[in-house]
């Protein structure tokens, strides 16, 4: 940043082409402005209209927001995109928290189980769909299996509208809790050594030093996965479409379930943008409530 | 290598060292535990992996075999076999390919370009530029998908290529992670080219680019993936197998919920595709991890 300053007048004064950085961006605000910035504004412009694909679009105002605000399919929606969260979000903060805090240690093989641990992360959800179908068949799938060895189940994970959304947490958290887990090492290894070390000379115990150091230490990096995480769960749509399809009944429609079946199946396309609208402002809200942006990336 | 080290530090006990065995004892103790949490994390992770690999070699007759077999009694490539036989599945891959090659090679290009003028130029309108790029970190996608949509049928180009990677070029992270990373190469650099008479532009590829590779290496890893496994844009974007991409494709031909094929195919088959879908994907994960784990570092604590 410091460079800036000394830099631009130095090219000021030899080379003059004030057209060179707008050179350097112009590809990139291209694509950007026709493939970003542009959809971003349209999606609210369509929000006020009728449109289906066929036909011309015709201005109702917010009469589509008005629509939603009375659709009993939104608040179920709604509800079971906020019930997804609150069954994942903590397991995903935790489960990432602990398996850094674990692997963090000088164990053997550590390297090797980081790698493993997020490796599913590498895979489509796709993929990791048809994987946990099969490995929550309510007959003969392998959880069961397992669970009845524990005189526990049989349970109907994906058939059974209570255990439906309980199922694609488990299947969410297996598959990307090994992200959250990446992001705390980094932040682990960021905490200077000797502070632990000071505390322990000091005759502070295991959990003392976990508490009052290396937890508060860590908060920044918390923060970051709280968010992450928050967003990511808030827009949870490939599992769901893979693995129940919204179902059984409306047990696991999500927002963004609800949004691909009115623009998509049912081409409300003004109707749908609405409902990518309010996901928005619960986002934004979301995130406002914390202060997202961390000062450098606002800078 | 530590476990080994704690170990051996249980084994001798000298009589000096005799008020801190309880100590070591217990030190012990918990290495041990640590590494047989480690075992069985790794193995919960590992184990539904190993499954579906177990799955997809087994012949029909075995897969529903109850208790659960871990290794196939008799191999069989016939899943493979019946996968490729029934379902256009190279042309997903060929299409997956080509889609994720494109996207990332735009994306690496222009984000370079748009973060060095960012990171390096002074000119009106660049803090405003940046901010609303930056701004866009927080909307999330699906609220582009009905325009995005809307424009490419408009210039009747749904079901192609461009529909796939356009969108994915107009990327914010790698802009993001492309500018901290030249602003923390000294200028020093550049003004000695500058004084040797280059330009802008030969500044840039000849002196910028080639010490920038770490993070066009983790801009590179983070789309590529990103676009290999990109879904919900895809899924409205493609309406045939000539852009239809593998996600797309076994969701919809091997999902048991939601499909244009009316009914699933068996659990061997489908499981089939899903190990030709992820092998590709987990060797260029085990060897380029280093950048992949690189790229969400960046984006996770700086950003």
């Amino acid at each position: 940043m410091s460079i800036l300053p000394a830099l631009a007048s130095r090219r000021a004064g030899v080379r003059g082409s004030a057209a060179t950085p707008y050179l350097f961006l112009l590809p990139y605000l291209v694509v950007f402005v026709l493939f970003r910035f542009g959809p971003v504004v349209g999606g609210f412009l369509t929000s006020l209209t009728s449109w289906s694909i066929v036909g011309t679009p015709r201005f109702v105002g917010l009469a589509n927001y008005r629509a939603l605000a009375s659709d009993p399919l939104f608040y179920t929606a709604l509800k079971n995109t906020c019930y997804f969260l609150v069954l994942t979000a903590p397991a995903l903060v935790l489960g990432g928290f602990l398996l850094a805090l674990l692997l963090n240690r000088p164990l053997w093989g550590r390297g090797a189980a980081r790698v493993l641990i997020f490796a599913p992360y590498a895979m489509m959800s796709a993929v990791v769909g048809i994987l946990w179908n099969w490995i929550l068949d309510s007959n003969f799938g392998l959880l069961n299996f397992y669970l009845a060895r524990l005189h526990l189940g049989p349970i109907p994970w994906l058939s059974s509208e209570a255990a439906a959304m309980p199922a694609i947490a488990l299947t969410t958290v297996w598959w990307t809790v090994g992200y959250n887990m990446v992001i705390f090492l980094a932040g682990l290894q960021e905490i200077p050594h000797e502070l632990q070390e000071a505390a322990r000379i000091d005759g502070a115990g295991a959990w003392q030093v976990l508490w009052s150091i290396t937890v508060p230490l860590l908060r920044p990096t918390t923060f970051v996965v709280v968010m992450l995480t928050i967003i990511n769960t808030f827009q949870v749509f490939d599992q769901v479409y893979v693995m129940t399809g919204g179902g059984p009944g409306t047990a696991t429609l999500t927002l963004v379930q609800y949004l691909y079946f009115q623009a998509f199946e049912t081409f409300r396309l003004g109707y749908g943008s609405a409902i990518a609208y309010v996901t928005f402002a619960i986002l934004l809200a979301l995130s406002w409530l914390h202060r997202f942006l961390p000062s450098e990336v606002a800078a | 290598m530590t476990a080994r080290r704690s170990a051996g530090g249980a084994r001798p006990v000298p009589a000096s060292a005799r008020a801190r065995s309880g100590c070591a004892a217990g030190k012990w103790g918990a290495a041990a535990a640590a590494h047989a949490v480690e075992i069985v994390c790794v193995l919960m992770f590992v184990a539904p992996i190993v499954w579906m690999i177990s799955t997809s070699l087994k012949p029909e007759g075995q897969i529903l075999s109850y208790p659960p077999l871990w290794i196939p009694r008799t191999w069989t490539l016939e899943n493979f076999q019946s996968v490729l036989a029934r379902f256009a599945f190279v042309r997903w891959t060929v299409n997956s390919i080509a889609v994720a090659v494109a996207a990332t090679a735009l994306v690496v290009a222009l984000d370079a370009m748009a973060g060095y003028a960012l990171a390096r130029f002074a000119f009106p309108g660049r803090s405003l530029i940046y901010q609303t790029i930056i701004a866009m970190l927080l909307v999330p996608i699906q609220v582009t998908v009905i325009p995005l949509f809307l424009v490419f049928a408009q210039m009747h180009a749904i079901d192609t290529y461009q529909a796939l990677i356009l969108p994915t070029t107009a990327n914010v992270t790698g802009v993001f992670l492309m500018r901290q990373f030249f602003l923390g190469i000294p200028a020093e650099l550049e003004e000695a080219a500058r004084i040797d008479g280059a330009g802008d532009f030969r500044i840039f590829s000849q002196v910028v680019l080639p010490l920038s590779r770490p993070v066009m290496a983790a801009v590179a890893a983070l789309t590529f993936v990103s676009s290999w496994n990109n879904f919900l844009w895809p899924l409205i974007a493609v309406s045939s197998d000539r852009a239809r991409t593998l996600p797309v494709g076994i969701a919809q031909y091997m999902g048991g919920h939601a499909g244009t094929s009316g009914s699933a195919p068996a659990f061997g088959p489908a499981l089939a595709s899903a190990v030709m879908a992820t092998a590709p994907a987990l060797v260029a994960f085990f060897l380029l991890q280093r950048y992949f784990t690189q790229g969400i570092t960046l984006t996770g604590i700086k950003g």
